[in-house]
């Protein structure tokens, strides 16, 4: 395992500006999360990282050495594709097997197959080690794709969204496997993602990518509870975050240069008020199964946040809310602290 | 055949591909109109006959013709000379009376060392036409995968060899390999420091055999080229990124990347060359007729000659039949292997 870090990172494809100044570290045994809409420039990232693509300015450094021009396959990088990349005409096996036969290794083939067995049973595919690799379910080839990376002890591991095509509960499971792993072999890994939850849970920090650009990086705790812009506020948090012009929300005290400010569940006091204090009507409860959402008007403005436990508020009562330490942002999304 | 339809069913599948164009009318409405217009245009002669058949039966009529022609020029032919392969038929003589031989006819052919002889050359001739094929093919679609400057036009300048007749590539070829003034001969006297004049590429008992598969080489090189560039860009690049990601240096993708997904293809190429080599005719005779002696007499050549020269029909009939079966059942092996390949 080594530590990983891009710096000044600029990557373009023709008029495309993919990836714009990026830089950051992974330490060693680090899990650090991206997370950023579509199109953000997160695969590109991890292809700079692999020797994939080559950066147009800036560096990559592995364990300290300058990587940037280096080959993929002198890097020492596990990398599970976005779209599988099984190899078709080989069995699940051989799949798994492909990494470790590389003839500068010398793996003796009874270790390499007590690795594949062993990563095999922890993704539950090992009974289709013999399935052609072309003839599994998206899910399964997921998880080939994972194990392939899995059975090598490389620098660090890339997975691009390598969870994405697997139902809920097989993918909560391999939530924790994946942290578990990592925890118990200390591996470095840099990991992309759509699912917030996925990057609450497994990060040790998350860094935030907009349009190529990293906004923030920072613990998850961080990321949420203090985010440098809306933007950033806007990516963590479900339902997220109601974003609302100063002044339309009683507030005890904002800052003077406070043009909007951001409410989650946690910052609002929310009462039943029949009498003329009420500022606000609960249009109606959403009932999401393990959790509630209240849609609330509020003037001109509608507010989505989670039904504290034990609710009894229904559709149609009216409410007085007030903000309790909202973020404040400026003019142009920054935050205001 | 008296009853008058409005709609002939003659028309009904043609209609609904032109219904669409009209979106003011409705699908029916307009598929009516279309098909009342039409039957008002056909000829009385015509209509008076179609009137009140049903699809199946025009179906039918459409498919005859057709069926008609395969029987008489394919099956017909193939089941005739089944039979004739058992008598002593000579088709210059056909007023003398024909004879059942029973096996005879088969024991001869395959007793036969001329015949033996021809199959050895035909097996030659296969045997390094193929590999020379396959060697140089793979090799050219591999350098032109590399996606150079100026690969497109290469690959027409490649490409052409295959697009010319065989009998004009067998003619031009006899002035390619003269002594004196080929053009081939010079090249190879240039490269190697031998007198051009001093060998005869057809003319000589040892070179002949090579010739022919010189100009067969060169001629079909293209074509399996051709296919098995079809089977690298069948390639997605993400699987050669997965391999240099994992590890592979050139060498190891190329043998177990590259090469087992092309495989498939390269085996199909080489069925359809291999048929077409075994029936190998035009090219050949053009060239050298099967001279000089016998050296170059492909089975097919010694088949027209037993048959069309020597006359001897009901012998060459089993031949013939002979010569069906072996390339039927080697085809058939070969394409229990290629679904093998494929299965993997
Ligand atoms: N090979 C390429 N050629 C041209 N443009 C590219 C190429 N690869 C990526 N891009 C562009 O770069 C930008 C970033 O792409 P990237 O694949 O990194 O996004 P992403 O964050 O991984 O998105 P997603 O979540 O949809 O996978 C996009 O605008 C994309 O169109
Ligand atoms: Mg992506």
């Amino acid at each position: 395992m080594a530590n990983v870090s891009l710096r000044n990172i600029d990557k373009s494809f023709g008029e495309t500006k993919a990836v714009r100044n990026v830089t950051f570290e992974v330490a060693k045994g680090e899990f650090l999360v991206l997370l950023g809409p579509t199109g953000a420039g997160k695969t590109t990232t991890l292809r700079l990282v692999a020797g994939l693509e080559k950066p147009d300015a800036g560096s990559v450094l592995i364990d300290g050495a300058d990587v940037t021009s280096a080959a993929p396959a002198s890097r020492d990088v596990a990398f599970v594709f976005q779209q599988y990349s099984l190899y078709p005409h080989l069995s699940v096996y051989d799949n798994l097997a492909f990494p470790l036969r590389s003839p500068a290794r010398r793996m003796p083939e009874d270790e390499i197959r007590s690795r594949i067995e062993a990563v095999a049973g922890m993704l539950r595919i090992g009974g289709k080690l013999q399935n052609r690799s072309t003839k599994l379910s998206g899910g399964e080839m997921q998880r080939v794709a994972i194990g392939r990376a899995l059975v090598r002890r490389p620098a660090i591991y890339l997975m691009d969204e390598p969870l994405s095509s697997l139902d809920a509960k097989l993918r909560a499971d391999l939530r924790l496997e994946l942290k578990r792993i990592q925890r118990d072999l200390g591996a470095t890994i840099l990991y992309v993602t759509h699912d917030q939850i996925e990057a609450m849970t497994m990060a040790d920090r998350i860094g935030i990518l907009s349009e190529g650009r990293l906004v923030q990086v920072g613990s998850p705790r961080e990321i949420y509870a203090d985010p440098d812009n809306v933007y950033v506020a806007a990516r963590l948090g479900q339902p997220s975050i109601n974003v609302l012009p100063l002044g339309a929300l009683p507030v005890r005290s904002a800052p003077r240069t406070a043009y909007s400010v951001g409410v989650r569940t946690e910052h609002l006091d929310i009462s039943r008020d029949g009498g003329p204090g009420a500022n606000a009507r609960l249009d109606w409860v959403e009932h999401l199964g393990d959790q509630n959402h209240l849609h609330i008007r509020l003037g001109d403005h509608r507010l989505t946040i989670l039904a504290q436990p034990g609710t009894d508020l229904s559709a149609g009562e009216a409410l007085r809310i007030e903000a309790a330490n909202p973020l404040f942002f400026d003019e142009d999304g920054r935050r205001i602290r | 055949m008296g009853k008058v339809s409005a709609k002939p069913v003659l028309f009904a599948n043609s209609i609904p591909a032109q219904a669409p164009m009209d979106p003011e009318m409705t699908n029916s409405s307009a598929s009516e109109a279309v098909a009342i217009g039409a039957a008002k245009r056909t000829p009385e002669v015509i209509a008076r006959r179609v009137r009140g058949l049903s699809d199946r039966a025009i179906a039918w009529l459409f498919i005859a013709p057709t069926i008609v022609l395969l029987l008489a020029i394919n099956v017909f032919p193939l089941i005739w000379t089944v039979y004739l392969s058992f008598t002593n038929y000579k088709a210059n003589r056909a007023a003398r009376g024909v004879e059942w031989v029973g096996l005879d006819n088969y024991r001869r052919v395959l007793t036969d060392s001329d015949i033996w002889h021809n199959m050895l050359v035909t097996g030659h001739f296969l045997l390094w036409t193929m590999t020379f094929q396959v060697l140089i093919g793979f090799g050219l679609a591999w350098l032109i995968n590399k996606n150079f400057k100026g690969h497109g036009v290469w690959t027409t300048v490649i490409l052409l060899p295959m697009m010319l007749s065989p009998a004009v590539v067998g003619n031009f070829w006899t002035f390619l390999y003269q002594p004196q003034i080929g053009l081939f001969n010079y090249i190879v006297g240039f490269f190697t420091g031998v007198d051009p004049s001093s060998f005869e590429m057809i003319g000589s008992v040892n070179l002949a055999p090579w010739a022919i598969v010189i100009v067969d080489t060169w001629m079909w090189t293209p074509y399996v080229m051709l296919i098995c560039l079809a089977g690298l860009r069948s390639i997605p690049d993400y699987i050669y990124e997965a391999a240099e990601v994992d590890g592979a240096g050139p060498l190891r993708t190329f043998w177990s990347i590259t090469l087992p997904m092309v495989l498939p293809f390269l085996m199909l190429a080489v069925l359809f060359r291999a048929i077409e080599n075994f029936k190998m005719f035009d090219l050949v005779v053009e060239l050298t007729s099967g001279g000089p002696g016998s050296v170059t007499e492909l089975a097919s050549i010694n088949l027209k000659r037993e048959a069309f020269e020597k006359w001897r029909t009901g012998l060459s009939s089993a031949f013939a039949i002979i010569l069906f079966v072996t390339v039927f059942g080697a085809a058939n092996i070969y394409v229990k292997a290629l679904n093998r390949v494929k299965q993997r």
